[in-house]
């Protein structure tokens, strides 16, 4: 367990995992009018509040990966990402054992198959984990000598 | 414990902030209560196609028109021979009167993009019909399948 709350785990998870984040943000951002269609494509939300995902999800994304890169906040970064990894896996788990064909495109021609999404599932796993612990497994404080090292000169 | 709250409720509150500036700021936002997009059908709004298809109709029919979804500059690097380069964020200010009625002419539309993702491509194509043109092909594979199948590409001078 004490492994679990090591600072380097903790900036190496948030890397991987803001990285993954940010380059998810990326393309809802600049827009995110296909993503409407793909949300309904998923068959699990009413038309009403899809638009709302769309419109703010996107921004959260990148608000997460930043919060993981750099390590500012990042514990609350982590716990939206695991709200938001705990969405997707419900939502992909669901098709998936339904055998909708939904991809993260929706519509994606390669995501035939219910394997598929069951991969999908999977894919997001590792991802839920390592936002688990970090949002669960906090560093200690850093004792107030190592700043206090960090600044020698005063 | 307090900590972590208070810096998700930031987060949240930041997120709803820059999300609603940002649509507010789009030159195409979306409206905030969905009205009910009915997605592009297969069949309806477009058709799906592989190469092989693709380019038997591409040489074989008089009037084809191809547009290209990918960034300019893959396009300059290689295309279907005659292509069209459209974005699908450009889609509005690129159909001219001029190039709506060529469309609408056509014998066929085809669609690629650099992947099988597709996505962006079906909306386009389900735009595309909404305007009158008939169902477009989506070529699945993108052009990456177009030059894997060795068929002709035209690189911009």
């Amino acid at each position: 367990m004490k492994r679990l709350r090591n600072v380097w785990l903790h900036r190496a998870l948030g890397l991987a995992l803001g990285a993954v984040f940010l380059y998810a943000a990326k393309d809802k951002l600049i827009d995110p009018r296909p993503l409407v269609t793909i949300i309904w494509g998923y068959q699990l939300l009413p038309n009403g509040p899809i638009n709302l995902i769309a419109i703010f999800m996107p921004w959260m994304e990148l608000l997460v990966g930043l919060t993981l890169l750099t390590g500012v906040k990042r514990r609350a970064g982590a716990f939206w990402a695991t709200l938001m990894l705990t969405g997707f896996i419900v939502a992909l788990g669901i098709n998936a054992a339904r055998g909708l064909n939904v991809a993260c495109g929706c519509f994606s021609t390669s995501a035939t198959d219910t394997q598929n999404a069951w991969l999908l599932v999977l894919r997001d796993l590792p991802m839920w984990l390592a936002a688990a612990v970090m949002l669960l497994f906090p560093p200690p404080e850093r004792p107030r000598a190592e700043t206090r090292e960090s600044s020698p000169g005063t | 414990m307090r900590t972590l709250a208070r810096d998700a409720a930031l987060l949240l509150a930041l997120t709803l902030g820059l999300g609603a500036a940002a649509n507010q700021l789009r030159p195409h936002r979306l409206p905030w209560w969905g009205q009910g997009q009915q997605p592009p059908m297969v069949n309806v709004d477009f058709r799906l196609l592989d190469v092989g298809t693709a380019e038997t109709l591409w040489s074989s029919l008089p009037r084809v028109v191809v547009l290209d979804t990918r960034p300019a500059e893959d396009g300059a690097a290689g295309r279907i021979p005659g292509a069209w380069h459209v974005e699908y964020t450009d889609l509005a200010s690129f159909l001219t009167a001029e190039r709506l009625a060529e469309l609408q002419q056509a014998d066929a539309v085809i669609i690629y993009g650099r992947d099988d993702e597709g996505d962006l491509e079906q909306l386009m194509a389900q735009e595309l019909h909404r305007r009158g043109v008939q169902p477009p092909f989506v070529m699945v594979g993108g052009f990456p399948a177009w030059e894997a199948a060795g068929f002709e590409v035209e690189v911009a001078p």
